[in-house]
């Protein structure tokens, strides 16, 4: 490979990528990308779910190393091994799941594993430690006594607790601090977020900015530069001042031919018959009256953001979190699911967010992952009949087209995409009808989630209800009959979303928040 | 992709290394000690695993689920106090009893791991206590030899058929049995879908805590089996019969090439495993070591085939 040509704008910057690509078996996560942050800038990174953001951040805090392209630190090559050697170069990370431990203090957490300097003969030197957690919290202008412990303080405080962290790197990194800011806002409120905005706005001079958000209006509002992913390469970078909401999304999502994508053409009228039926179900503080009636053949939506209840009521209907107020009836039978087992029993399959935990079991066969749910039914005087089950799966796996090595191969060596056809195989060879859809997509590419959208129009098509629930909007307008939106608990909307009449965004947003 | 058919490749390596050490340590043992070879010795031997195999296999369902049993030395000589103590009133009654005392020991185990959700290694690790304490009460804190009347009941473990001794009869009928529970029915494959991923196990339905519990019943059964055996080979019950049988037979699971972590494994591991500690055990006789420290031996195998049998990068946090 040609060494690049010296570049003035690379050579100024802080930290910077170059043609930099990743794989992981069956996704080609980062393609070709190239991106650089300049000294006191405060660059934003956006695009959906699966484009490519967090292999980027992994990339850039010493988690992944990258296959090819290079990083470049002030200017020169840079390997970063791990997070502790990224660290020593200069690159902070302030994670979305906040990191700090909430059972120790401000200043246990600020230089946690960094006690090194404050101990002499194996004794920590508190006194000193606390001195200097104060001038820590003091650059983030963050008034809190460092004794405290920080499940005492509240969640933009903890955020500012983290970002007083990353500063404690500035010392070390000769005056490169780059810190990447990993989704900040996503548990704050409107006015924390402003303060937030504000300090980091302050801290322009200290250290230079990544920041990842879902949430665009903030990403223009604090960036001065922002780059936009999609299929795990960079199809845009913007000066915030040039762009608009509507232009990112644009960028962001990128396709014209939406109906062809969520193949509309093959969505078909559900049936008549009321499969899944709740009348006023309740559970705890999560949600409460919320009625609807789901048809063989349908594909229902919920649209909500984080709290809006959504996430628990799809854990209601596979078993996880029995409603404690209301009627849910399955099948024309009242049913209160307290197991999955008991769901399952009742025809009822989940396609869980977290494919790789519930879904499948990674370290059995795919054969074995197609029959767990439906064993019984291969059971002939409790000696499971293998023949019968590896014809089973073999027929599985070439209707589903899953690509694999073989039905005894491990499912740890599938790709994203043909792990999931794994679990939508398990729950239609147990004869379920009715599939939860939680994230069905998420992480797959984009190939990976046509082939998804394909199967989910197959099976309903066949007359098997489904309940979505979606990482983005966009996906669950063009794939479901109808959608509910929620909002704090309650059902406020309800839109048809018909072949060729599909509710637009906006209209749905403005119920969601 | 080559790391990839690499990590393949090794695991299927790892797969055989268990048979391959075996074949290797008889061949080593039989090289200097021709009469080793000799079907007489190796039927010995096949006895005298017997008992560390039919431990190790009880044991297996459990770590095959992701869990452990801690009480498995303790059980086997309850078992033998219950079969001396009861033998000369009850007769073949005896068997059964004990067997039921090891089963509800194992429900008790499984029960207060899975309702109170206690780590198994405690759970077990106090079970094996009060079980061990109550072997010590019931036979007045000693060993009880079995008279000429009760041994009478117990040649259905000392006889032999056809010249094979009967314990290795019993033996190979213990492991056709976990075999086929292991490895051709629902509460098998659960087992092992529990152990490489409990969760996933959950979400598709499977009854979790139904088959922790029998595996743990499994497991006390097994070991009170065990106890049986012991003690009609050495005609006494002792609340001490089994003791220092808890490490080998762990070591026998893992040294077959069952993960410790679950998920991975098979009777027949088990099997390969309970030869080679039995082998190991000889060759150290025969090299003069002091029985009292073979312990050392088989602590150090386990780490090691612990170590060897899991590619530990892929556990993320050990605790």
């Amino acid at each position: 490979m040609k060494a690049p040509a010296p570049n003035l704008e690379l050579a100024t910057s802080e930290l910077a990528l170059v043609n930099v690509n990743k794989s992981f078996p069956g996704v080609h996560a980062l393609k070709n990308v190239s991106m650089r942050v300049g000294r006191g800038e405060i660059v934003g990174l956006i695009g959906e779910n699966g484009a490519g953001k967090s292999t980027l951040m992994k990339i850039l805090s010493g988690v992944y190393q990258p296959d090819t392209g290079e990083i470049l630190i002030a200017g020169k090559r840079a390997v970063l091994l791990d997070s502790a050697d990224a660290n020593r170069k200069g690159v902070g990370m302030v994670f979305q799941e906040q990191s700090l431990l909430t059972n120790l203090t401000v200043g246990e957490n600020i230089y946690l594993g960094n006690e090194a300097q404050f101990t002499r003969f194996g004794i920590v030197d508190w006194r000193k430690l606390y001195a200097a957690a104060a001038r820590q919290l003091a650059k983030v202008a963050l008034d809190v006594d460092p004794r405290m412990r920080a499940e005492d303080l509240d969640f933009a405080s903890r955020q500012m607790v983290e970002i007083a962290k990353a500063l404690t790197l500035e010392e070390g990194a000769g005056g490169h601090l780059v810190i990447l800011l990993d989704e900040p806002t996503s548990v704050l409120e409107r006015a924390e977020v402003d303060v937030l905005f504000a300090r980091v706005r302050a801290l322009r001079s200290r250290a230079s900015f990544i920041f990842v958000s879902h949430r665009l209006d903030e990403v223009l509002d604090l960036s001065d530069r922002i780059y936009v992913m999609k299929d795990g390469a960079v199809v845009a970078e913007l000066a915030a001042a040039d762009a608009d909401v509507p232009r990112l999304h644009h960028w962001m999502v990128g396709r014209s031919l939406q109906a062809e994508y969520y193949r509309e053409p093959l969505q078909r009228p559900f049936k008549d018959e009321v499969v899944v039926e709740a009348k006023g179900l309740s559970y705890g503080q999560s949600y409460r009256d919320v009625s609807f009636k789901l048809r063989a053949g349908e594909i229902l939506g919920i649209a909500g953001v984080i709290g809006s209840g959504r996430e628990e009521l799809t854990r209601t209907l596979v078993g996880f979190a029995p409603h404690d107020g209301g009627t849910l009836t399955v099948g024309g039978r009242e049913e209160r699911f307290t197991t999955p087992a008991e769901a399952v029993d009742r025809g009822i399959g989940y396609i869980p967010r977290e494919r790789r935990v519930e879904g499948l079991v990674l370290f059995l066969p795919v054969a074995a992952n197609i029959t767990l749910a439906d064993l019984g039914s291969l059971t002939r005087y409790g000696i499971i009949d293998t023949g019968e089950e590896r014809r089973l799966a073999t027929t599985w796996v070439e209707r589903m087209n899953i690509r694999t090595p073989g039905i005894q191969t491990l499912c740890l060596n599938l790709s994203g995409g043909n792990q999931q056809k794994v679990v939508l195989a398990k729950w239609l060879n147990a004869k379920a009808r009715v599939l939860i859809l939680d994230h069905p997509t998420r992480g797959l590419d984009v190939g990976a989630k046509e082939e998804v959208y394909e199967l989910v129009r197959a099976v309903t098509s066949e007359g098997v209800a489904v309940v979505l629930t979606s990482d983005t909007l966009e996906e669950t307008i063009g794939l479901s009959h109808n959608v509910l939106v929620m909002r704090d608990g309650a059902i406020t909307h309800r839109a048809e979303a018909s072949r060729g009449a599909k509710p637009s965004q906006v209209d749905l947003i403005g119920h969601m928040v | 992709m080559a790391a990839f058919i690499g990590t393949v490749g090794l695991d299927r390596l790892r797969q055989w290394l268990p048979l391959a050490t075996l074949v290797i340590l008889v061949a080593l043992i039989g090289a200097l000690q021709p009469v080793f070879l000799q079907p007489a010795t190796l039927l010995q031997l096949a006895s005298d695993t017997a008992v560390l195999f039919i431990l190790a296999t009880g044991v297996t369902f459990v770590i095959m689920l992701g869990g452990i049993d801690l009480s498995i030395q303790s059980m086997a000589s309850l078992a033998s106090v219950v079969v001396a103590l009861s033998i000369s009133r009850l007769g073949y009654g005896a068997f059964p009893l004990a067997l039921a005392v090891g089963a509800v020991a194992g429900l008790l185990s499984g029960l207060a791991h899975t309702r109170l959700r206690i780590p198994s290694f405690i759970a077990t690790l106090a079970m094996g206590g009060v079980l061990f304490s109550t072997a010590l009460v019931i036979s007045g804190e000693r060993s009880i030899t079995l008279d000429t009347e009760a041994r009478g009941y117990l040649t259905w473990i000392t006889g032999a058929i056809l010249g094979i001794p009967n314990v290795v009869l019993i033996g190979l009928v213990v492991l056709a049995v976990a075999h086929v529970l292991q490895a051709h029915t629902r509460f098998g494959r659960y087992s092992a879908a529990i152990g490489a991923g409990e969760p996933a196990a959950y979400a598709s339905g499977v009854k979790v805590n139904r088959q922790k519990v029998f595996a743990y019943v499994l497991s006390a059964g097994f070991a009170a089996l065990a106890g049986i055996i012991l003690a009609g080979r050495l005609a006494s019950g002792s609340p001490t019969l089994a003791a220092e049988m808890l490490l080998p037979s762990i070591a026998a699971v893992v040294v077959g090439g069952t993960a410790i972590t679950g998920g991975v494994g098979s009777i027949w591991r088990t099997l390969v495993g309970a030869l080679i500690i039995s082998v190991v055990r000889i060759g150290m006789t025969f090299l003069g070591v002091n029985i009292f420290a073979q312990n050392i031996v088989f602590g150090a195998v386990l780490i090691a085939a612990v170590a060897i049998t899991i590619d530990r990068s892929k556990i993320p946090i050990v605790k």
